[in-house]
Protein backbone atom coordinates (compact mmCIF):
# COMPACT_ATOMS: atom_id res chain seq x y z
CA UNK A 1 0.00 0.00 0.00
CA UNK A 2 1.14 3.70 -0.91
CA UNK A 3 0.34 6.43 0.90
CA UNK A 4 1.63 10.01 0.55
CA UNK A 5 2.09 12.23 3.28
CA UNK A 6 3.92 15.04 4.40
CA UNK A 7 6.02 15.88 7.90
CA UNK A 8 7.71 18.51 9.30
CA UNK A 9 8.47 17.01 13.16
CA UNK A 10 10.56 13.66 12.75
CA UNK A 11 8.61 12.95 16.37
CA UNK A 12 4.88 12.97 14.39
CA UNK A 13 6.42 11.10 11.74
CA UNK A 14 7.88 8.16 14.20
CA UNK A 15 4.58 8.13 15.74
CA UNK A 16 2.55 8.05 13.02
CA UNK A 17 4.56 4.54 11.67
CA UNK A 18 4.44 3.28 14.91
CA UNK A 19 0.43 3.54 14.66
CA UNK A 20 0.35 2.29 11.49
CA UNK A 21 2.44 -0.56 12.36
CA UNK A 22 -0.15 -1.19 14.90
CA UNK A 23 -2.99 -1.43 13.22
CA UNK A 24 -0.80 -3.75 10.57
CA UNK A 25 1.14 -1.77 8.20
CA UNK A 26 4.37 -1.96 8.55
CA UNK A 27 7.11 0.78 6.55
CA UNK A 28 8.75 -1.23 3.80
CA UNK A 29 10.11 1.83 1.53
CA UNK A 30 9.96 5.68 0.63
CA UNK A 31 10.51 7.54 -1.71
CA UNK A 32 7.69 10.01 -2.60
CA UNK A 33 5.43 8.08 -0.81
CA UNK A 34 5.30 5.51 2.24
CA UNK A 35 4.94 1.85 0.84
CA UNK A 36 3.56 -0.36 3.40
CA UNK A 37 3.40 -4.46 3.50
CA UNK A 38 0.66 -5.44 5.71
CA UNK A 39 1.43 -7.21 8.53
CA UNK A 40 -0.18 -8.86 11.79
CA UNK A 41 -0.50 -5.97 13.75
CA UNK A 42 2.47 -4.81 15.78
CA UNK A 43 4.34 -2.79 18.24
CA UNK A 44 7.07 -1.69 15.93
CA UNK A 45 9.66 1.36 17.16
CA UNK A 46 10.24 3.01 14.09
CA UNK A 47 13.13 5.99 14.74
CA UNK A 48 14.40 8.54 12.13
CA UNK A 49 17.61 10.13 11.66
CA UNK A 50 18.22 12.43 8.90
CA UNK A 51 21.88 12.57 7.15
CA UNK A 52 22.95 12.73 4.03
CA UNK A 53 26.30 10.79 3.27
CA UNK A 54 29.74 11.97 1.27
CA UNK A 55 30.68 8.47 -0.30
CA UNK A 56 28.90 5.54 -0.62
CA UNK A 57 31.49 4.04 2.58
CA UNK A 58 30.22 6.60 5.13
CA UNK A 59 26.62 5.48 4.70
CA UNK A 60 28.09 1.70 4.45
CA UNK A 61 29.62 2.22 7.93
CA UNK A 62 26.60 4.57 8.95
CA UNK A 63 24.57 1.74 8.12
CA UNK A 64 26.62 -1.33 9.70
CA UNK A 65 26.81 0.70 13.18
CA UNK A 66 22.90 0.82 13.15
CA UNK A 67 22.66 -2.53 12.40
CA UNK A 68 24.89 -4.08 14.88
CA UNK A 69 23.43 -1.76 18.17
CA UNK A 70 19.87 -3.70 17.03
CA UNK A 71 18.27 -1.11 13.98
CA UNK A 72 17.15 -2.35 10.71
CA UNK A 73 18.24 0.33 8.30
CA UNK A 74 14.31 0.28 6.25
CA UNK A 75 14.70 3.41 4.02
CA UNK A 76 16.56 5.85 2.77
CA UNK A 77 19.25 6.05 0.84
CA UNK A 78 22.51 8.44 0.64
CA UNK A 79 21.17 11.52 -0.57
CA UNK A 80 17.87 11.66 0.30
CA UNK A 81 18.30 12.53 4.25
CA UNK A 82 15.67 11.16 6.08
CA UNK A 83 16.89 7.62 7.77
CA UNK A 84 13.97 5.38 8.80
CA UNK A 85 15.03 2.35 11.22
CA UNK A 86 12.90 -0.21 12.94
CA UNK A 87 14.16 -1.70 16.07
CA UNK A 88 14.89 -5.42 15.91
CA UNK A 89 14.41 -7.08 18.61
CA UNK A 90 13.29 -6.54 21.74
CA UNK A 91 16.95 -5.46 23.40
CA UNK A 92 19.33 -2.95 22.80
CA UNK A 93 17.86 0.92 23.73
CA UNK A 94 14.52 2.65 22.62
CA UNK A 95 15.71 5.32 20.73
CA UNK A 96 18.94 6.16 18.61
CA UNK A 97 19.96 8.59 20.07
CA UNK A 98 21.05 8.75 24.16
CA UNK A 99 21.31 12.42 24.42
CA UNK A 100 19.14 15.74 23.86
CA UNK A 101 21.60 17.32 21.87
CA UNK A 102 21.79 14.55 19.11
CA UNK A 103 18.33 14.04 18.96
CA UNK A 104 17.95 18.10 18.25
CA UNK A 105 20.90 18.15 15.95
CA UNK A 106 18.90 16.23 13.33
CA UNK A 107 15.95 19.03 13.59
CA UNK A 108 19.18 21.47 12.76
CA UNK A 109 20.81 19.09 9.63
CA UNK A 110 17.10 19.38 8.23
CA UNK A 111 16.84 23.31 8.81
CA UNK A 112 20.53 23.82 7.19
CA UNK A 113 19.07 21.81 4.21
CA UNK A 114 15.55 23.46 3.73
CA UNK A 115 17.55 26.79 3.82
CA UNK A 116 20.29 26.28 1.64
CA UNK A 117 17.32 25.02 -0.69
CA UNK A 118 15.46 28.12 -0.39
CA UNK A 119 18.75 30.29 -1.21
CA UNK A 120 19.05 28.19 -4.14
CA UNK A 121 16.28 29.87 -5.72
CA UNK A 122 16.90 33.39 -4.60
CA UNK A 123 19.36 34.35 -7.54
CA UNK A 124 17.75 32.46 -10.00
CA UNK A 125 14.37 35.48 -8.56
CA UNK A 126 16.73 37.93 -9.08
CA UNK A 127 18.30 37.49 -12.49
CA UNK A 128 14.73 37.27 -13.25
CA UNK A 129 13.30 40.57 -12.27
CA UNK A 130 16.95 42.21 -13.18
CA UNK A 131 16.71 41.19 -16.92
CA UNK A 132 12.62 42.24 -17.01
CA UNK A 133 11.33 38.77 -17.40
CA UNK A 134 8.74 39.26 -14.49
CA UNK A 135 5.76 41.13 -16.36
CA UNK A 136 4.25 42.89 -13.10
CA UNK A 137 1.56 44.43 -15.29
CA UNK A 138 0.27 41.52 -15.60
CA UNK A 139 -1.61 42.09 -12.34
CA UNK A 140 -2.85 45.14 -13.62
CA UNK A 141 -4.15 44.15 -17.22
CA UNK A 142 -4.25 40.04 -17.20
CA UNK A 143 -6.36 41.04 -20.58
CA UNK A 144 -2.75 41.48 -22.08
CA UNK A 145 -1.78 37.90 -21.26
CA UNK A 146 -4.52 36.96 -23.71
CA UNK A 147 -3.41 36.08 -27.20
CA UNK A 148 -6.61 35.03 -29.09
CA UNK A 149 -6.99 37.26 -31.71
CA UNK A 150 -10.10 39.31 -31.58
CA UNK A 151 -11.16 37.94 -27.99
CA UNK A 152 -12.19 40.41 -26.36
CA UNK A 153 -14.57 41.70 -29.27
CA UNK A 154 -16.97 38.21 -28.99
CA UNK A 155 -19.81 37.76 -27.05
CA UNK A 156 -22.12 35.27 -25.43
CA UNK A 157 -20.76 31.48 -25.94
CA UNK A 158 -18.41 31.75 -28.64
CA UNK A 159 -16.35 34.54 -25.47
CA UNK A 160 -16.65 31.95 -22.56
CA UNK A 161 -15.13 28.96 -24.76
CA UNK A 162 -12.51 30.91 -25.89
CA UNK A 163 -12.31 32.75 -22.86
CA UNK A 164 -11.43 29.65 -21.07
CA UNK A 165 -10.14 27.74 -23.54
CA UNK A 166 -7.16 30.57 -23.09
CA UNK A 167 -6.97 31.19 -19.00
CA UNK A 168 -5.05 27.93 -18.11
CA UNK A 169 -2.15 29.32 -21.11
CA UNK A 170 -2.84 32.79 -20.11
CA UNK A 171 -2.27 32.16 -16.51
CA UNK A 172 0.87 29.77 -17.68
CA UNK A 173 2.09 32.93 -19.29
CA UNK A 174 1.57 35.65 -16.43
CA UNK A 175 2.55 33.77 -13.20
CA UNK A 176 4.78 30.93 -13.97
CA UNK A 177 7.22 33.13 -12.40
CA UNK A 178 5.65 33.09 -8.61
CA UNK A 179 6.48 29.70 -8.20
CA UNK A 180 10.05 30.67 -7.36
CA UNK A 181 8.86 33.37 -4.44
CA UNK A 182 6.19 30.83 -3.21
CA UNK A 183 8.82 27.84 -2.95
CA UNK A 184 11.62 30.50 -1.53
CA UNK A 185 8.94 31.24 0.93
CA UNK A 186 7.64 28.06 1.50
CA UNK A 187 11.36 26.36 1.85
CA UNK A 188 12.30 29.29 4.59
CA UNK A 189 9.06 28.32 6.54
CA UNK A 190 10.03 24.40 6.76
CA UNK A 191 13.60 25.57 7.62
CA UNK A 192 11.84 28.26 10.48
CA UNK A 193 9.88 25.33 11.73
CA UNK A 194 12.64 22.97 11.92
CA UNK A 195 14.84 25.49 13.79
CA UNK A 196 12.22 25.97 16.49
CA UNK A 197 11.79 21.99 16.92
CA UNK A 198 15.57 22.00 17.27
CA UNK A 199 15.47 24.63 19.68
CA UNK A 200 12.22 23.19 21.47
CA UNK A 201 14.55 19.42 21.45
CA UNK A 202 17.27 20.93 22.38
CA UNK A 203 15.87 22.71 25.71
CA UNK A 204 14.32 19.66 26.64
CA UNK A 205 10.66 20.36 26.48
CA UNK B 1 48.93 28.47 30.47
CA UNK B 2 45.03 28.77 29.26
CA UNK B 3 42.73 26.14 29.25
CA UNK B 4 41.65 24.66 25.79
CA UNK B 5 38.25 25.82 24.68
CA UNK B 6 37.28 21.79 24.33
CA UNK B 7 37.86 21.24 27.95
CA UNK B 8 36.87 19.81 30.20
CA UNK B 9 35.80 17.18 28.20
CA UNK B 10 31.81 15.98 28.14
CA UNK B 11 31.93 12.23 30.03
CA UNK B 12 30.51 10.11 26.97
CA UNK B 13 33.46 12.09 24.89
CA UNK B 14 36.32 11.58 27.57
CA UNK B 15 35.17 8.07 27.43
CA UNK B 16 35.19 7.72 23.46
CA UNK B 17 38.67 9.03 23.75
CA UNK B 18 39.49 6.45 26.41
CA UNK B 19 38.56 3.76 24.60
CA UNK B 20 40.19 5.04 21.34
CA UNK B 21 43.74 4.43 22.60
CA UNK B 22 43.34 1.13 20.86
CA UNK B 23 41.71 1.12 17.13
CA UNK B 24 37.72 0.51 17.30
CA UNK B 25 35.05 0.85 14.78
CA UNK B 26 31.62 2.08 15.91
CA UNK B 27 29.95 -0.15 17.73
CA UNK B 28 33.32 -1.62 19.40
CA UNK B 29 33.11 2.08 21.08
CA UNK B 30 29.96 1.88 22.46
CA UNK B 31 30.28 -1.55 23.95
CA UNK B 32 33.87 -0.40 25.33
CA UNK B 33 32.42 2.80 26.74
CA UNK B 34 29.93 1.22 28.59
CA UNK B 35 32.72 -1.58 29.77
CA UNK B 36 34.69 1.43 30.72
CA UNK B 37 31.76 3.57 32.70
CA UNK B 38 30.67 0.23 34.03
CA UNK B 39 27.04 0.56 32.60
CA UNK B 40 27.23 4.18 33.76
CA UNK B 41 27.28 5.52 30.24
CA UNK B 42 25.10 4.11 27.65
CA UNK B 43 25.50 5.56 24.35
CA UNK B 44 22.94 5.08 21.28
CA UNK B 45 23.71 4.67 17.83
CA UNK B 46 22.74 7.95 16.49
CA UNK B 47 24.41 9.82 19.22
CA UNK B 48 27.78 7.79 18.80
CA UNK B 49 27.79 8.69 14.96
CA UNK B 50 27.15 12.50 15.76
CA UNK B 51 29.84 12.20 18.66
CA UNK B 52 32.54 10.31 16.29
CA UNK B 53 31.66 13.02 13.61
CA UNK B 54 32.54 15.75 15.70
CA UNK B 55 35.79 14.58 17.10
CA UNK B 56 36.85 13.93 13.90
CA UNK B 57 36.29 17.36 12.71
CA UNK B 58 38.59 18.44 15.75
CA UNK B 59 41.02 16.02 14.79
CA UNK B 60 40.96 14.52 18.08
CA UNK B 61 40.29 10.75 16.65
CA UNK B 62 41.80 9.98 12.89
CA UNK B 63 40.59 6.86 10.72
CA UNK B 64 42.87 3.89 10.44
CA UNK B 65 42.89 0.80 7.77
CA UNK B 66 40.02 -1.30 8.50
CA UNK B 67 40.09 -4.89 8.01
CA UNK B 68 36.39 -4.54 7.23
CA UNK B 69 35.29 -3.11 4.15
CA UNK B 70 31.98 -1.89 5.86
CA UNK B 71 32.93 -0.21 9.43
CA UNK B 72 35.46 2.42 9.74
CA UNK B 73 38.32 1.99 12.62
CA UNK B 74 39.30 5.07 14.16
CA UNK B 75 42.41 5.72 16.98
CA UNK B 76 42.88 8.52 18.52
CA UNK B 77 45.45 11.41 18.01
CA UNK B 78 48.33 12.93 19.80
CA UNK B 79 46.04 15.88 19.56
CA UNK B 80 43.07 13.95 21.17
CA UNK B 81 45.65 12.57 23.70
CA UNK B 82 46.94 15.69 25.09
CA UNK B 83 43.40 16.70 25.68
CA UNK B 84 42.67 13.50 27.39
CA UNK B 85 46.16 14.12 29.69
CA UNK B 86 44.95 17.43 30.36
CA UNK B 87 41.01 16.79 31.72
CA UNK B 88 42.39 14.03 33.91
CA UNK B 89 45.37 16.24 35.40
CA UNK B 90 42.44 18.57 35.68
CA UNK B 91 40.21 15.89 37.49
CA UNK B 92 42.95 14.68 39.77
CA UNK B 93 43.68 18.03 40.99
CA UNK B 94 39.88 18.40 41.76
CA UNK B 95 40.15 14.82 43.70
CA UNK B 96 43.48 15.78 45.62
CA UNK B 97 41.31 18.77 46.33
CA UNK B 98 38.51 17.27 47.51
CA UNK B 99 40.50 14.46 49.36
CA UNK B 100 42.17 17.12 51.15
CA UNK B 101 39.05 19.44 52.59
CA UNK B 102 36.52 16.31 52.60
CA UNK B 103 38.86 13.19 53.01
Amino acid sequence: MKKFKFFTNFDHEEQWLNEMARQGYVLTGKSLSYEFAQVQPENANFRMDYRTFKSRQDFEDYKALFEDSGWTHIAGTRSSGSQYFKQTGAEGSEDIFSDVDSKAARYKRISDMWLSLACCFIPLFAVLISTDAIDVTAFLKPQLLYYTPGLWDMSGGQFWRAFLFETPFAFFRGFTWMMIPVMILVYSLFAYKAKKQYEKTQQGR
Amino acid sequence: MTRDKNLPLTETVYYILLALLEPAHGYLIMQKVEELSSGQVHMAAGTLYGAVENLLKQKLIQPVHSEDSRRKVYVITDRGLGMLRQDYERMRHMIEMTNTILG
